[in-house]
């Protein structure tokens, strides 16, 4: 008789999965397969009682390998493998059969989505019934870290960690530090001059004994793993070789050139400028027509090349606060001036910004509506007898109406994107895009930090657009982790890594020549390969190159998967 | 009885397998015949699972990995690609369709194209009829 003992709980997650699955049948039809000893549904597998019922099952009826059959691995793994070891067990005893995200949430038959779940629900079965206990491994962590990017996130995590008494190495692609913030005059709702906090930022960054600057620096490539990298980064023609622990990624973003889009005109009509042209003017204290004169009318465009399906669909998020921004300075600066603000939707969410809304709605400016799928505005050259130099057409939205705009001077508020780089420094640091270019965090709720990369955490606006105190807060989030991982002193690793039997090794290396991290040598005293564990990253290309089948992937074994394939497919039997 | 397509899909943990979960967080629809195996590296396959999956009733199966240039191990889906093309020959001498079995690339934020590749494979499939591979095999076996 065998001696597995498999514990099944099948998760409703509220309505979530069990309004499209039958979970008690679920759970009723895995119940008699061999080794299962108890299955059960619960409404919540991951809350506190969830946990307590797989901990006193464990001990209650000796289970020795459980399956929880709830949402995606990559949300719940790490909860359930926690409560196997609080109960005794070791974590890798455990599978999880995804069936909200590949089940309840994408069909919408309940039958066949039952059905569906139960199949995979065997595969786990199947498949946890050849796991073996696996043992934690920790490497030393480098407590120097690497920074990229310069901007208010860069600086703000880099200062964070340089207070902690740790080294940190910055890179800066540009010249200067301060990113995108050097062309920003003022701050939204506050209006705070940027220059107050960057310039004794820059000064503190610069002038910090544990704070390396490298400017004109980019990262060329990137070796090693969480605790231990090695990055080699240009600086002008040097190249450095150096060594670190854990990576910032806060490269942040560039604002969207308009000039593609016809309809403003931007490059070919005088006085159509975009919002960072404006700024420049706000720095300079002097808002001007190309012709020298002070613009009467000044109109602010929202949404250019934001909120767009032929551009960008994401909202950039912080240019109409920006806008409304403008609105007052320009105020400020031509208190007799009418300002036109052409919306397409206000969006003032965020602290003192719903404040700023109404505070400038009660000023000599003049909201006005539009929709984008109803026509973008279309500026011209305004005729001789008008009193203005552009005219602005737009169907505006509240009065159903095609209206003109007369404007002197008008800004474009351009949707910011992602750098041209962002894809290929995210290749080298082991990061992905997402659909928008920017970098994907490792859980958009759970963990908007980390990534898929261990000691690799992302900041700022490479992230997404973000505003001024939220780059902050996650830059010095980020800093606050790695100074907890440095504080620790080392670092769990992956063990779900290959090793080589030696007996049926026959040393024909083809493991070494595919290995992407160079972590398996071939030993020639012996005449086998050996794998680095260290090095490894478990993703199993030797496991399937190897022709003897010497080589295998912890927790990814040809058994595990075999097994899972039987257990998925077992549902024919039935039909 | 109408046919229903039996699919076995392995996804890479990184990418595909995340561009899947993202087909459910957006709520997107596909058939239920899709049953997705997760591992960590489309690199990881092999001719072994493609085959125990044919010889398990499977009607078809997918491999999806990253994109080019974006693999998480950085060459893994290179080499996925390498061998996808020696088992498509190879299934294809043993008689299976060239189309029941479809390699595609799927990022983590494709969850719409992860949708669409599972309705196109089934209507694919379905179209072809069942894959009777498994009672060749069991004769042969």
């Amino acid at each position: 008789m065998s001696n597995i003992r498999i514990g099944v709980y099948v998760c409703w997650c509220g309505t979530n999965i069990a309004k499209m699955v039958d979970v008690k049948q679920v759970a009723e039809a895995v119940g008699n397969m061999d080794d299962v000893v108890i299955s059960k549904d619960y409404k919540y597998m991951c809350s506190d009682p969830g946990q307590e019922l797989i901990i006193k099952d464990i001990k209650e009826h000796k289970l020795n390998r459980v399956v929880v059959s709830a949402c995606s691995p990559r949300i719940h793994e790490l909860t359930f493998r926690k409560a196997l070891e609080n109960a005794g067990l070791n974590a890798y005893l455990f599978q999880m059969a995804n069936i909200r995200e590949q089940v309840s949430w994408v069909h919408v038959n309940r039958k066949e989505a039952t059905k569906k779940a139960i199949a995979l629900v065997r595969g786990a079965i199947n498949r946890v019934r050849w796991h073996e206990p696996l043992e934690k491994r920790r490497v030393d962590v480098n407590p120097a870290t690497l920074i990229i990017g310069g901007g208010i996130a860069g600086m703000s995590a880099a200062l964070e960690i340089a207070r902690a008494d740790k080294q940190v190495i910055l890179l800066e692609k540009e010249k200067e530090l301060g990113g995108q913030l050097r062309f920003v005059n003022r701050t939204f709702p506050d209006f705070i001059p940027t220059s107050d906090f960057i310039e004794p930022m820059k000064d503190d960054v610069l002038h910090h004994p544990r704070i390396s600057v490298l400017t004109e620096a980019n990262l060329n490539e990137l070796h090693g793993y969480i605790g231990n990298f090695i990055g080699h980064i240009q600086t002008g023609a040097k190249e450095l070789k150096v060594e670190f622990g854990n990576i910032i990624v806060a490269s942040g973003l560039k604002p969207f050139n308009p000039a593609p889009m016809e309809n403003y005109g931007y490059g070919k009509l005088p006085n159509v400028i975009t919002s960072l042209e404006l700024e420049k003017m706000l720095q300079t204290g002097e808002i001007r027509q190309t012709n020298r004169k002070l613009p009467e009318k000044v109109a602010i465009i929202h949404c250019v090349g934001s909120r767009s399906s032929q551009y960008h669909e994401f909202c950039s998020s912080t240019c109409c606060m920006t806008a409304l921004k403008y609105s007052n300075q320009v105020l400020d600066m031509l208190p007799n001036s009418q300002v036109y603000q052409l919306y397409a939707d206000m969006r003032a969410m965020g602290k003192g910004c719903e404040e700023l809304y109404t505070a400038t709605s009660r000023k000599n400016v003049m909201f006005l509506m539009y929709d984008q799928e109803d026509g973008l505005p279309y500026i011209r050259k305004a005729g001789p007898k008008e009193d203005c130099n552009l005219l602005i057409e737009v169907n505006e939205k509240l009065s159903g109406e095609r209206i003109e705009v007369p404007a002197d001077l008008v800004v474009l508020m351009v949707g910011m994107e992602a750098h041209e780089q962002a894809k290929k420094l995210g290749q080298t640091v082991g990061i992905s895009l997402c659909g928008n270019e920017f970098y994907i965090e490792k859980h958009p709720k759970l963990d908007p930090v980390a990534t898929t990369t261990d000691g690799v955490y992302v900041s700022g606006s490479c992230q997404s657009p973000k505003n001024i105190s939220d780059s902050i807060t996650q830059a010095k989030a980020a800093a606050a982790r790695i100074l907890a991982t440095i504080n620790y002193g080392s670092v769990e690793v992956e063990v779900t890594t290959a090793h080589v039997n030696e007996d049926i090794c026959c040393g024909c290396q083809t493991c070494v020549r595919v290995c992407p991290y160079g972590a398996i040598s071939y030993i020639a005293d012996d005449r086998v390969s050996r794998v680095n564990e260290v090095l490894c990253k478990g993703c199993g290309t030797c496991t399937t190159s190897c022709p003897t089948g010497a080589i295998s992937s912890r927790h990814f074994t040809e058994k595990q998967i075999l097994s899972q394939i039987e257990g998925v497919m077992l549902e024919l039997m039935e039909n | 009885m109408e046919f229903e397509p039996k699919i076995v899909a392995f996804l890479c943990n990184w990418c595909s397998y995340t561009g899947a979960d993202l087909a459910g967080t957006s709520r997107m629809k596909y058939p239920a015949n899709i049953k997705i195996i997760r591992i960590m590296c489309s690199g990881r396959i092999g001719p072994t699972f493609v085959l125990k999956a044919f010889r398990e009733g499977a009607d078809g199966v997918m491999i999806c990995g990253c994109h080019p240039g974006d693999c998480h191990y950085h060459e893994g889906n290179y080499k996925c690609l390498r061998r996808y093309k020696l088992i498509q020959k190879y299934i294809q001498q043993m008689g299976i369709e060239q189309d029941r079995l479809r390699l595609s690339w799927i990022s983590a934020s494709e969850g719409k194209q992860f949708a669409e590749l599972a309705q196109s494979m089934t209507e694919v499939i379905r179209e072809l009829g069942p894959c009777d591979i498994k009672s060749v095999m069991e004769t042969f076996a």
